[in-house]
């Protein structure tokens, strides 16, 4: 155990938990508290939430184990295609979504295009979230067991258990107000871990030059051309495909600080990603991947080589930081799949405020433990199992989401196909493994995009209502509804 | 007042993400070195700036657009 990176690791948790306690009665208070903050979240907070959602523990252990392991252009990939996620999402839905008032992205299928869509789309994001978060718990146990000395199975069923906690009490305002917090630890960690390498190696290009001189290719292209573009697609689609993520755009107060938010994000973001460049040639250069167990632990490797223990154990929390800020957001989708999108919406709609966020509060505990239970014996490694989930939304959500923004035409029939099509290719090809690991989307998310245009020419146009409303997103005309 | 969604900046700025994406995917000059490191990585280190221009450029524009509106 060390003792030193345990205190930090333990206070990191205690403050997280007195966050959601503190938000539980504010939280309890309407289903609009509990799922979306009251839609009162400014810029500032905003962007470190949105940044938080999104960095996980695959942009800060997953890009750097990949980048040291398959060469620095694959840890590049992986920062361009992040990189472009909230500007891709800025383009194409951020504001509009915001603008269309829902509060979960199954509403706003449900407002776009009726009940059938939308009971799909909740399945998908209720299947897709609790299966994304067990990359999350596995890199939680990883890291757990690593610092506190106790198995990895002990690991992930104590942590996972803790940020549920949070979660569940205080809603949206807790995981907001924890991820501002989190936010800035995973930066601060970060840019202190490249500042030490850095003056350790007297500069970049010596930097650079040690991890060429300790891995010969690690400047070089080392894997297919299919798997660095289906890496890359898989990341630009992240922010509209991920309800974890898109959710952040329903907190904000308007679209104007949805918009300012995702910019804040990006510009986190990078930050991010340049001090993680600089981790990844310290890891190239420590020369270590051939003796560790699992290349995601590089990351830890270079804490460990290049800081004094109090600030890795900062680091280290920052890493927990990671992993919990994006799976509680998660599980807020979850739960705002079964509590609100089913529940709420089909099975009982006299059910009061109180009784859905109860409801919602019950869902989370009960995703935690199901991927707690799949997180003790992970089904792939961290990379991989992202990209899986990543893919399978943007098969079977993606076009029907973005068309139904900017396209008057599409319409129920065509959206329905498209989704349930998208959805079965990806799966058939992840099965068959026809393609290399995660191109799947590749040709599932094209194959979503043409049954839904020809599906939707083919039947009859949505009624003139709807057609008003796409208007209405895009803030040319006033409310329809 | 109606805007066109042909010229929406989020649309026209799709487009110049999808070129420059396109630019480094289609060319893929994996066998060109800069002090050590393929052509491929150094095209992308550039593009995470570009996408940040491009973000910012964005929403100055339509927070233009919205005040004329």
């Amino acid at each position: 155990m060390r003792v030193t990176e345990s205190v930090i690791l333990f206070i990191y948790l205690i403050v997280m938990t007195l966050i959601g306690i503190y938000f539980y009665k504010r939280a309890r208070q309407s289903e609009s508290d509990y799922f979306t903050a009251g839609r009162s979240i400014n810029t500032f907070v905003g962007s470190f939430a949105a940044f938080a959602a999104v960095a996980s523990s695959s942009s800060l252990m997953g890009a750097v184990g990949g980048g040291v392991a398959n060469g620095l252009p694959f840890f590049l990939t992986y920062a361009f295609g992040v990189i472009a996620i909230f500007p891709f999402a800025m383009f194409l839905i951020a504001g509009q979504i915001r603008r269309s008032g829902v509060k979960t992205v199954p509403d706003f299928f449900y407002q776009r295009y009726g009940k059938s869509v939308q009971i799909v789309s909740a399945l998908v994001v209720v299947i897709g979230m609790t299966f994304y978060m067990i990359p999350q718990l596995t890199a939680s146990g990883i890291i757990g067991s690593y610092v506190l000395g106790i198995d990895y199975t002990t690991a992930v069923i104590v942590l996972g258990l803790g940020f549920t906690l949070y979660a569940a009490l205080g809603g949206m305002w807790a995981i907001t107000y924890t991820d501002l917090l989190q936010g800035a630890i995973m930066l601060i960690g970060i840019l202190l871990l490249a500042g030490f390498i850095l003056v350790d190696h007297g500069g970049l290009s010596n930097l650079l030059n040690s991890a060429l001189a300790a891995s010969p290719t690690f400047g070089d292209v080392n894997l297919p051309w299919m798997s660095y573009f289906g890496l890359f697609i898989a990341f630009l689609w992240f922010g509209i495909v991920s309800p974890s993520v898109v959710m952040r755009n329903f907190a904000s107060r308007d679209e104007k600080i949805a918009r300012r938010s995702a910019m804040g994000a990006t510009i986190l973001y990078i930050l991010l990603f340049l001090a993680g460049f600089v981790v990844t040639g310290a890891g190239a250069a420590l020369d270590v991947i051939g003796s560790l167990e699992n290349t995601d632990m590089v990351f830890v490797s270079v804490i460990e080589h290049y800081l004094p223990p109090i600030l890795g154990g900062i680091m280290l929390a920052g890493i927990m930081a990671a992993i919990m800020s994006s799976a509680d957001a998660m599980l807020l989708a979850i739960s705002a799949g079964v509590a609100h999108d089913i529940y709420k919406k089909h099975i009982n709609k006299n059910a009061s405020e109180r009784f859905v966020t109860g409801l919602g509060l019950m869902v989370m505990i009960v995703a935690s433990v199901i991927g707690i239970i799949f997180a003790i014996h992970p089904p792939g490694i961290i990379a991989v199992m992202v990209g899986w989930v990543g893919g399978f939304l943007l098969s079977s959500f993606g076009f029907p989401l973005v068309l139904g923004i900017w396209w008057k035409r599409a319409n129920k029939t065509g959206a329905l196909v498209g989704m349930l099509s998208g959805a079965v290719t990806f799966l058939i090809l992840v099965m068959t493994q026809v393609l290399p690991t995660n191109a799947e989307p590749i040709v599932a998310a094209p194959v979503s995009l043409l049954l839904t245009m020809i599906v939707s020419v083919m039947t009859e146009a949505p009624p003139k209502e709807i057609q008003d409303r796409v208007d209405f997103y895009h803030g040319m005309s006033e409310e329809t509804h | 007042m109606k805007r066109s969604k042909v010229k929406d900046p989020g649309i026209i700025l799709t487009i110049v993400l999808a070129v420059y994406a396109a630019l480094v995917f289609i060319w893929w000059p994996a066998d060109v070195y800069l002090g050590g490191i393929s052509l491929v990585g150094w095209l992308m280190f550039i593009g995470l700036f570009f996408w940040v221009l491009i973000g910012v450029i964005y929403v100055i524009w339509i927070e233009k657009l919205d005040q004329q509106q």
